[in-house]
C-alpha cells in the first residue's frame, strides 16, 4: 500500500479503449484511489497541469497528443516535471517511453496484481516535487 | 504485462520484440514444436473439433501444466457436458493433479445461469471472474453451445465483441473449444477475432482412427503447417509432427568414408562401399535376400561398434531373432554393440508414429546405421500418397544430414523396379539403387545389380548370389 493515504492521490488516465479503462477503474479503485480518465493526450496534459495527480498513466495511442508526446509535455512544464508517468501501452515501446521521459513502463494487458503493485511502488517510493509544493501550499 | 522501471533500468535484458512474443506451452512438447514454441500468451484461441476429438483433453493437459502459484486458471463448463462428467474423466489422466484442483485450477459450471439469462450473460460472468479470480487462462467449453442461447445472429456478435474486448484489455490466455466444422470458420464471428486456431479431427479408416492436430491460424507466430497425427493416451495427446525436410547445415559437405554393406563381395560391386549418410534402395521380389543383406548390414554395423537400428514391419520379433540366429550371429552381443531391433506390426501401422519414433531412436541412440524391412510396409500405411512421398524425400534429407547410412528394403512384384508410385519415388531419391531378382526352374537362382551409386562408380555387371548359413555372398 501506498505510503500516503490513497484517497488522496489521484490518478489521472490516459485511455480511450472502454474495456481497459473498465478494468483500471475497477482495481485502481478497489485498492482504494480517485481515478480520472482523459479521453486524449491534450485533455490529459490540461488537466495534469491545472491539477497535477499522484500518478500520470497513459496509452501512447490517444488521439490530439500521443502518449509519447504527452510524456515530453509533462516533463518540460514545471509543474509535473517531477510526476510520475506510466506508459501502459498495447505497443513495446519501453525504450521510446523512456526517451520521452516516462517513470515507468507496462505492456497491455491488464493484470491487476502487476498493475495495482507498479502504481503503489510508483506513489509510495517517489513523493514527487509537485506533489510536495502541492502540499507545501495547502 | 512486465513492470519495467525505466528510472532505475530494472527491466529485464529483452528487448521490446522479445517481450511482445511471449509464449504459453500447451503442456505438451510436441504441441510446443507444432505452435513455434506455444500458444502466444494473453490471447484468445478456438480447438475446434468434432465430438470425441480430443479437444478437452488437449485443453486440460495444458492448464494442469501451467497451473502454478501464481493465479489460478478457470475452466467453465457450458452446455455441452455436465461438470460432474468432465472431471470424472479427468482423473484417469496422469497429468491430473488433486492437489492443483479448486485451489490453482478452478473448474466451473455456468451452464444453469447462461440457460437462464441466455448468452448475453456470459460477459457479465467472465468479468466477475476477472475482478474475483484474476485467472491467468480461462477455458470456456463448449463455447458453440453459448451460440445456442442468443436468439438472433446480432446478438451473438455482440457478445463475441464485448468478451473479445474484456479479454484483450485484461491479461489472461483464453482457449474457447466447440464442435465447430471448417464450415464454421466463415460462419462465426469469434473465427474472425482469434488469435490462435487448432483443430482436432478424426478419420475412420476401416477398423481403426487416425486422428490429426491441425493449426489453421497463429498470429504473430510461425508455426509448422498440415496435419500432425496424433494418438490419446493416459498421459494426453501423443503427436508426431510431420515430418518436414531439414534445413542443410551451413557447412553441410556430404561425407567421404565408405561404409561396408557387410556382405562379401557386394563392397568390392559398389566401389568399396556406400558413402556414409548415403541412403541404399534395396529391391527385389519375395525370397530374394533382402532381409539377409539388411540384417548382416546391421550385423556388421554392431560390429563396427556403431549404433545401429533395424526397423522391422515384415517378421514378428520370434521370427527375426530366429533368422538372425541362423546366420550365426550372436543376437545378445551384436545388441551389446549397440543392434537395435525394433517390430511394428504392418495391420496397426501409423505411418506418423513409425517415423517420429524411428527419429526419436535415431537422434536418442546417436544411430549411425539404419535398415527399413520395408518400406512397401510404410506405403500401405500411408493413406495420402502425397504424404508419402513428402514422407520419403524427408527422410532421406534427414539421413543425409544426420550421417546415418540406411538401406531401405522394398518388395517388387517381379526382377523389375516399377516405373511408378513409391518404387519410382524411391529410385530417384535414393543414392544408390540394389536390385535382386529370382529366377530358375530346376534350381533358385539369385542375382545382384547396381543400378546406381550416386558420386561413386560400381560395377554394371549382374552377378550372382547364393544364400547360405553364414548369409548372403557374391559368388560370380
Amino acid at each position: 500500500m501506498p505510503s500516503q493515504d490513497p484517497e488522496s492521490s489521484t490518478i489521472l488516465i490516459a485511455e480511450r479503449d472502454q474495456s481497459v479503462r473498465k478494468l483500471q477503474e475497477l482495481f485502481l479503485k478497489r485498492a482504494g484511489f480517485t481515478v480520472d480518465f482523459a479521453d486524449d493526450g491534450r485533455e490529459a496534459l490540461e488537466r495534469a497541469v491545472l491539477d497535477p495527480p499522484a500518478l500520470v498513466i497513459t496509452e501512447i495511442l490517444i488521439p490530439t497528443l500521443d502518449g509519447l508526446a504527452l510524456c515530453r509535455r509533462l516533463r518540460e512544464d514545471p509543474r509535473t516535471r517531477g510526476t510520475p508517468i506510466i506508459v501502459f501501452s498495447i505497443l513495446a515501446a519501453s525504450q521510446r517511453a523512456s526517451e520521452a521521459g516516462a517513470t515507468a513502463f507496462l505492456r497491455k494487458p491488464l493484470v491487476d496484481s502487476i498493475f495495482v503493485a507498479a502504481v503503489n511502488d510508483l506513489i509510495a517510493a517517489q513523493p514527487t516535487k509537485a506533489v510536495e509544493e502541492q502540499w507545501a501550499s495547502r | 504485462m512486465g513492470l519495467e522501471v525505466i528510472a532505475d533500468r530494472r527491466a529485464d535484458s529483452r528487448t521490446d520484440a522479445e517481450n511482445a512474443t511471449e509464449r504459453m506451452s500447451a503442456g505438451n512438447v510436441e504441441a510446443d514444436h507444432i505452435l513455434g514454441g506455444g500458444f502466444p500468451a494473453n490471447s484468445i484461441n478456438i480447438i475446434m473439433g468434432h465430438p470425441g476429438s480430443g479437444k478437452t483433453i488437449f485443453a486440460e493437459q495444458l492448464i494442469f501444466h501451467n497451473a502454478g502459484d501464481d493465479r489460478p486458471i478457470l475452466y467453465l463448463t457450458t452446455l455441452s457436458e455436465p461438470l460432474s462428467k468432465v472431471v470424472r474423466y479427468l482423473q484417469g489422466f496422469q497429468f491430473f493433479d488433486e492437489e492443483k484442483l479448486g485451489t490453482q485450477v478452478i473448474y466451473d459450471d455456468v451452464g444453469p445461469q447462461l440457460a437462464k439469462d441466455g448468452a448475453a450473460a456470459l460477459v457479465p460472468l467472465l468479468e466477475n471472474a476477472i475482478e474475483t479470480l484474476s485467472p491467468k487462462v480461462i477455458v470456456i467449453d463448449s463455447f458453440k453451445a453459448v451460440h445456442d442461447l442468443a436468439p438472433s445472429v446480432t446478438e451473438r456478435r455482440q457478445m463475441v465483441y464485448a468478451m473479445t474486448a474484456l479479454l484483450t484489455a485484461f491479461g489472461t490466455t483464453a482457449f474457447l473449444l466447440g464442435e465447430y466444422t471448417e464450415e464454421d470458420i466463415l460462419l462465426y464471428p469469434e473465427f474472425a477475432v482469434a488469435d490462435g486456431i487448432v483443430e482436432l479431427s478424426r478419420l475412420r479408416l476401416g477398423n481403426r482412427d487416425e486422428r490429426y492436430f491441425r493449426v489453421y491460424k497463429l498470429r504473430g507466430s510461425h508455426y509448422l503447417e498440415g496435419a500432425h497425427a496424433f494418438r490419446i493416451t493416459d498421459s494426453g495427446l501423443d503427436i508426431y509432427p510431420r515430418l518436414v525436410s531439414p534445413r542443410m547445415p551451413a557447412g553441410y559437405e556430404p561425407a567421404t568414408e565408405r561404409v561396408s554393406i557387410g556382405v562379401p563381395g557386394l563392397d568390392e560391386m559398389l566401389d568399396g562401399g556406400v558413402w556414409r549418410g548415403t541412403t541404399t534402395l534395396l529391391a527385389g521380389p519375395s525370397g530374394a535376400g533382402k532381409t539377409t543383406i539388411g540384417l548382416q548390414f546391421a550385423v556388421e554395423g554392431a560390429a563396427q561398434g556403431e549404433p545401429t537400428l533395424y526397423m522391422n514391419f515384415q517378421e514378428n520379433p520370434s521370427q527375426l531373432i530366429r533368422t538372425i540366429r541362423s546366420l550365426g550371429v550372436d543376437l545378445e552381443h551384436a545388441q551389446s554393440r549397440g543392434l537395435d531391433l525394433v517390430y511394428a506390426s504392418p495391420v496397426e501401422l501409423q505411418i506418423d508414429s513409425i517415423i517420429v519414433d524411428m527419429f526419436r531412436r535415431i537422434q536418442e541412440r546417436g544411430v549411425r546405421r539404419l535398415v527399413v524391412d520395408a518400406i512397401g510396409d510404410l506405403a500401405s500405411a500411408a493413406t495420402d500418397p502425397q504424404r508419402l512421398h513428402d514422407y520419403l524425400y524427408a527422410l532421406v534429407q534427414h539421413f543425409a544430414v544426420s550421417n546415418v547410412t540406411s538401406i531401405l528394403n522394398f518388395e517388387t512384384l517381379g526382377n523389375q523396379i516399377s516405373g511408378e508410385g513409391v518404387q519410382n519415388a524411391m529410385s530417384y531419391l535414393s543414392d544408390n539403387v540394389l536390385l535382386l531378382t529370382v529366377d530358375g526352374e530346376e534350381r533358385t537362382r539369385r542375382r545382384i545389380r547396381v543400378l546406381k551409386t550416386r558420386g561413386s562408380a560400381h560395377d554394371p555387371i549382374i552377378r550372382e548370389v547364393e544364400i547360405t548359413a553364414a548369409g548372403l555372398s557374391v559368388i560370380g
